[in-house]
């Protein structure tokens, strides 16, 4: 049931990460919109750039020309296969629309396109997730799912115009899928199942959390089976479920044969098998004795054990899938903590805090609950979906943050049914119940209505606050361009720092095209995507030992990080430095994360201990180790940056982010020559100075252009 | 335009003063002339000649009488035999007669003669520049006497040829005066000066004008820019630029654009998105916007962004009849002193204008036109396209399009929505009225006729309820005029209306117990009920004739009355509670 850690490949590749966590202290700016047009909503974010990027591909070039894709831009000098290795369905959908629009003659550009495609889907969301609990409940309980899933921050985070991410259309997918999944079950009819499994194949071309939709519909016909509800209806739904879904989630060209060889995908396989047993003794007990039956039953259970035992290890013996263990008895994170470095260091894969559920859900993390039991109380074949749906995706949120947005669909449900079950009691017309109203009862009903009364307001109350909540998040939280930072002066008056995009336009205009820019991987895609230039890395963090290699140039001393960056034809080094106007998300604040990296493959040359103090404290100033003071990262950081006087009352050379006065300000280096600099110093990109030794990447270079 | 060579006359340039003005990154050339005709004949027309080596850079040449204010002269290009250069022939209002004078003035403008030197520089340097001109003026006639004045962007000069010992005070060089030059004289002039104005170039720009006959015309440019001063050497560092006020003191921070005074909705913006870094500021005659690239241009750097605004299109565009004629900048203004090495202008107009035609203030190149689909479109926009490279400020001028336009085809847009409207609600109530399943589903059909069997049946039921109502009026009213012919008449229709409406329900009744609905037992419950609601009615009217004949008491028959009314409120009440259940 490890849906949506990954794809079966083992390694992480399916996922664009959002940027290596720091641990921020004093975060002095604070992002913010800054859209003074309209035309002007941009794609926010880092990981955005890169679909945006794949759909402008897309359109410009056509279906099959996506498809095969090898994008020579990225993981410099090894490129990367994009068509073969992305869940097209995102780029396809905008495409489409772009392409339909178009033949209309409404001449939409495709990133207005791409911005406003995450709001349109949100509201198909809602409109899936009235059907679903609707089929669940009542119309009632789906009015005010749909209200709640319209509003709650924990989607909307993924539905802001401008967020042009896999996730924002997986979720109406998964909802869709659903809906349909629990009316197939209901109706038993085909029509529904082909239904689910067209809507299915859309999730998977969409999202790799497919993965969740195809553990948890077995589970649910496992759990019917244990439950004595097996039905002719179930066994319809399943059955066609199951072999057409496999054979259109075989179409998608990432997955291939991944859905008969991963193990994830065996649960599906096994609850078929085991759903076409049961249903064939049960046409047995039909037409047998007791006790003929039963020794049948025992002897057909053990052979269909060892057969699949057998099966299992065959296939594991040759190679034909793996049955990482390891992988699915630990929480993900944990897993990666020992092993790589580089899924740890991502926050988005931090075990969720108790925060961030009420920051994402609000009052609904708490009336869910009460939703569930309602469900469980009056239980029938679809409530039994949902109540496993929101065990499964608690466990999962509990695991890693993003997986909240599986988590956020089924809590609004839930919550729905909660409120609409309270409303029901408490605000029923009840005057038609008893209806000669006798005179004798009145004090008693006026007590009883005074009490409604109060519940009705408290939770209405209750509701408000959500509301208020809501809004306040959105607005503060979800919807920052993360690419634009704003200050506030003393007066309330803002200042817009633009440095990013100033550094990144400065690359895209003024740099050869064919320049390779060595950063860390959180800005890859951005570089790609607004600097359009060749990355060695990006959030595609497919490829552990290049990143590490990145993290070993960054953190050895000049000369040594001069080799690594001359073997890889680096032409520019960019890096965030936050120290002048303290922003903490900066390249020093994640710089232990590239050294364990670097470590990790490396632990030769790098070693962790060597950055920290005796102490075991990690300082920039002039207790600092000298390993640090000199490696490459520290000296791009603060080239001449010891000369600065921010204040008067600091001394020159005082960073605000780590509120120290750096250890080393006698910066030269003789390999590296300053490019450019952003306004407020937060993107540093420097030259690597040539000296006759890449004659061949020149020569390259010519060849290509 | 056709060269054809043209023979000069015999005339005389006596009094010349040049003044070359090197302050900005153009050389602009004004030449006053005194023209005198020496021979007899009359001369309708003169040469203007350009020296070869400056000829490729010239980016405008205009002449003006000095008499006639704002009497710019006709230029035309021509050749002369074996001389190398570039010639106009100007064309004078009226003739030079013989032995008379004429004061002209000849104004050029030269785009890239100053030539960085050194061409690289740090940061920390300043820029210089090098102009190779002429010192004498270059003409096809003699010249009697000529001084030049040449105005420079600074003080500090690294070297200056000096022929004829010219006096430098500040930032001017004053040559001659020279005496008798014959024609086509050359003499190399050079000077080597510090000049740090902005040398900026729009290496080139897409100037688009949609207009809509709706009331809007939407402009906007995409334009190239590049820095083609001394290339930067060496590290760029933002400490030194933020710190020293010299440090890169010929980068250029910003400029200003000055769009007309109606433009709104300005938008600044590149591939990446909207540009923070501007400001708009709403003057009485224009809108200037202080544009800022997103980083500060060095020699070499170049950028790139779009700036857009729409105007009002009654300012620009006026109508006679189905005659169209839109009166609008070819170019408009980017920043000042701004060169222009390549210009393309589409311009869009409504779809359905046609006999379209351009008047330019100058020549330039027209490119096939093309056709534009945008919203609504069917058989697309016409868009004439037109470029011209090395503009400079002087080309700032209007062009004129002339086209006809059916005022009828205004309404092919609106029409085209409500057509698409019509149509989707005509689907949707198509698909809604009937019924596409191919199979039949017989309890819902027998359902459907159910549910419309009972409607009739309340409606029945409710007309005959009024009926008894009607009665209770009639009884009240022969309480009071005790007039038994009026109630025997209401009676007797009631009666009448009644029996027909009962027999109606009973048909109905047989027709739901027919289809197998329970719905027929409520239905008998309810005309059993009737028949008792019917029964009392008739005793309130019997017990009122017999009020009116006095047979009984008032009290009593209050009494009576008020129970009977009771009894049938009650009834009428199951009655309803009965429907409702329907």
């Amino acid at each position: 049931m490890d849906g949506l850690t990954d794809s079966g490949h083992g390694h992480f590749n399916t996922k664009h990460k959002w940027r290596t966590e720091f641990s921020g202290c004093n975060y002095v700016v604070k992002n913010d919109t800054v859209a003074n047009h309209m035309r002007v909503v941009s794609l926010s974010s880092f990981l955005l750039r890169f679909n945006y990027r794949s759909t402008h591909h897309l359109t410009s070039n056509g279906f099959y020309e996506f498809l095969n894709w090898f994008d020579e831009r990225a993981w410099y000098p090894l490129g990367r296969i994009v068509g073969g290795t992305v869940y097209p369905g995102l780029m396809v959908t905008a495409g489409l629309i772009h392409y339909v629009l178009n033949l209309l003659h409404m001449t939409v550009h495709i990133r207005d396109v791409c911005v406003f495609l995450a709001p349109i889907f949100s509201g198909l969301t809602a409109i899936s997730t009235f059907l679903l609990t609707r089929e669940l409940w009542n119309q009632g309980a789906g009015l005010l799912a749909a209200c709640f899933i319209a509003i709650v921050p924990g989607y909307i985070s993924r539905s802001v115009a401008g967020s042009f991410d896999n996730e924002g259309i997986a979720i109406f997918a998964l909802q869709f899928t659903y809906y349909l999944w629990v009316k197939s079950v209901k109706t038993g009819s085909v029509f529904w199942t082909i239904g689910c499994c067209l809507s299915y194949f859309y999730m998977v071309s969409a999202w790799g959390g497919y993965v969740f939709i195809i553990n948890l519909i077995p589970l649910h016909v496992f759990v019917l089976l244990l439950m004595q509800r097996y039905s002719r209806r179930v066994y319809i739904a399943y059955s066609t479920f199951y072999i057409v879904g496999l054979v259109l989630s075989m179409q998608i060209p990432f997955v291939g044969f991944q859905p008969i060889r991963t193990s994830e995908h065996m649960a599906a396989a096994g609850v078929f098998a085991l759903l076409q047993a049961y249903a064939f003794l049960q046409y047995l007990k039909d037409r047998l004795t007791k006790q003929e039956f039963q020794t049948l039953f025992f002897l057909g259970v053990s052979l269909a054990a060892g057969v699949v035992f057998l099966t299992v290890i065959y296939l594991t013996y040759t190679g034909k899938f793996s049955l990482s263990l390891m992988r699915y008895l630990c929480p993900p994170p944990r897993y990666a903590k020992i092993h790589i470095p580089i899924i740890a260091s991502v926050s988005e894969h931090q075990p969720t805090t108790w925060v961030s559920f009420f920051f994402d859900l609000h009052i609904l993390v708490c009336t869910f609950p009460a939703g569930l039991w309602f469900c469980i109380k009056n239980i029938n074949d679809e409530r039994v979906f949902v109540a496993l749906y929101a065990i499964s995706a608690v466990y999962f949120a509990g695991v890693m943050v993003r997986l909240m947005l599986t988590l956020t669909p089924v809590v609004c449900m839930l919550s729905a049914i909660a409120f609409s079950s309270v409303f029901e009691h408490y605000l029923g017309d009840d005057q038609k119940k008893d209806s000669p109203p006798t005179e004798d009862s009145s004090d008693e009903d006026d007590k009883r209505n005074s009490g409604n009364l109060i519940v009705t307001m408290l939770m209405l109350m209750l509701l408000m606050m959500f509301a208020v909540h809501c809004t306040w998040v959105t607005s503060n939280a979800y919807s920052s361009p993360s690419v634009v930072l704003a200050s506030y002066n003393h007066d309330g008056s803002r200042n817009i720092l633009d440095d990013f995009r100033e550094a990144y336009y400065w690359l895209r205009q003024n740099t050869d095209e064919h320049a390779r820019v060595m950063s860390w991987w959180d800005y890859g895609y951005q570089i790609a995507g607004m600097a359009n230039r060749t990355t060695l890395v990006d959030n595609n963090t497919w490829n552990n030992s290049h990143i590490a290699l990145v993290g070993k140039a960054m953190s050895s001393n000049e000369s040594a990080a001069y080799q690594i960056m001359q073997s890889l034809d680096v032409d520019y080094v960019l890096i965030i430095f936050g120290g002048v106007i303290g922003y903490s998300g900066d390249d020093i604040n994640k710089f232990l994360w590239m050294v364990r990296i670097a470590e990790g493959e490396h632990p030769k040359d790098i070693r962790e201990s060597d950055y920290f103090t005796p102490q075991g404290e990690f300082r920039v100033d002039k207790a600092g180790s000298p390993t640090l003071l000199n490696c490459l990262m520290y000296k791009m950081s603060y080239y001449r940056f010891g000369e600065m006087q921010l204040d008067f009352r600091t001394p020159p050379g005082f960073d605000r982010t780590r509120n120290a006065e750096i250890g080393n300000k006698d910066i030269k280096f003789k390999h590296l020559e300053e490019a450019f600099t952003s306004e407020h110093w937060l993107v540093r990109i420097y030259k690597v100075k040539n000296e006759g030794s890449s004659r061949t990447s020149s020569f390259l270079r010519k060849a290509r252009s | 335009m056709k060269r054809h060579r043209f023979d000069i006359g015999s005339l005389v340039n006596e009094e010349v003063k040049r003044t070359v003005d090197l302050s900005t990154h153009l050389a602009k050339i004004t030449t006053e002339v005194l023209l005198s005709n020496p021979g007899r004949s009359t001369v309708n027309s003169f040469v203007v000649a350009l020296e070869p080596e400056l000829a490729p850079h010239l980016a405008f040449i205009g002449a003006s009488g000095q008499e006639e204010k704002d009497g710019s002269l006709e230029l035309k290009e021509t050749s002369l035999k074996g001389q190398s250069g570039k010639f106009f022939e100007v064309q004078l209002l009226s003739g030079l007669a013989g032995g008379s004078k004429l004061r002209l003035q000849v104004e050029t403008v030269l785009s890239h003669v100053l030539r960085p030197f050194p061409t690289h520089i740090t940061q920390a340097e300043r820029q210089l520049v090098v102009f190779q001109g002429n010192h004498y003026l270059y003409s096809p006639y003699l010249t009697t006497s000529q001084t030049t004045r040449v105005r420079l962007a600074s003080k500090n000069v690294e070297s200056y040829t000096k022929l004829g010992n010219p006096s430098k005070s500040d930032e001017i060089i004053e040559f001659g005066p020279f005496q008798d030059i014959p024609p086509f004289s050359q003499d190399p002039m050079k000077i080597h000066y510090e000049n740090n104005s902005p040398f900026l170039t729009i290496s080139s720009i897409t100037r688009t004008i949609e207009v809509s006959h709706w009331g809007n015309i939407a402009v906007e440019e995409t334009i190239d820019l590049r820095h083609t001063g001394a290339f930067l050497k060496g590290p760029f560092s933002r400490y030194d630029y933020q710190r020293q006020s010299d440090s890169g003191i010929s980068s250029i921070k910003s400029f200003k654009t000055i769009l007309p005074a109606s433009a709104q909705d300005v938008y600044y913006r590149d591939e990446i998105g909207n540009i923070s870094t501007s400001h708009l500021l709403v003057l009485e005659d224009a809108v200037e916007v202080e544009v800022r690239p997103r980083f500060p241009l060095f020699g070499g750097w170049k950028t790139h962004y779009i700036i857009g605004y729409n105007l009002p299109s009654y300012e620009y565009l006026y109508t006679l009849g189905d005659q169209y004629a839109l009166k609008m900048r070819l170019v408009d203004h980017v920043y000042d002193d701004q060169v222009i090495d390549h210009l393309t202008v589409k311009i869009i107009l409504p779809e359905g204008a046609r006999n379209i035609h351009l008047d330019t203030p100058y020549q330039i190149d027209r490119e096939p036109d093309q056709l534009h689909y945008t919203y609504l479109d069917t058989f697309g926009r016409p868009v004439l396209v037109a470029t011209k490279s090395n503009l400079v400020e002087q080309h700032i001028q209007d062009v004129v399009i002339h086209y006809t336009f059916n005022k009828i085809l205004m309404l092919q847009e609106p029409l085209l929505v409500v057509g698409a409207f019509y149509i989707m609600f005509f689907t949707v109530i198509i698909y809604v009225r009937l019924d596409f399943s191919i199979t039949k589903d017989p309890a819902a059909e027998v359902r459907m006729k159910v549910a419309s069997i009972t409607e009739q049946v309340l409606t029945l039921v409710n007309k005959r309820l009024g009926l008894y109502r009607h009665m209770n009026d009639v009884v009240n009213r022969y309480k009071q005029s005790r007039d038994t012919g009026a109630l025997n008449g209401g009676r007797k229709t009631m009666e009448a209306e009644h029996r027909t409406l009962t027999n109606d329900i009973s048909s109905l009744q047989a027709r739901l117990k027919v289809e197998g609905s329970d719905l027929a037992d409520k239905v008998a419950e309810v005309q059993k009920l009737d028949s008792q609601v019917k029964e009392l009615v008739c005793r309130s009217c019997q017990e009122a004739e017999r009020l009116v004949a006095g047979k009984v008491k008032k009290e009593a028959y209050i009494e009576n009355e008020k129970s009977l009314a009771s009894k049938r409120q009650e009834l009428i009440n199951r009655i309803d509670s009965l429907l409702d259940a329907l």
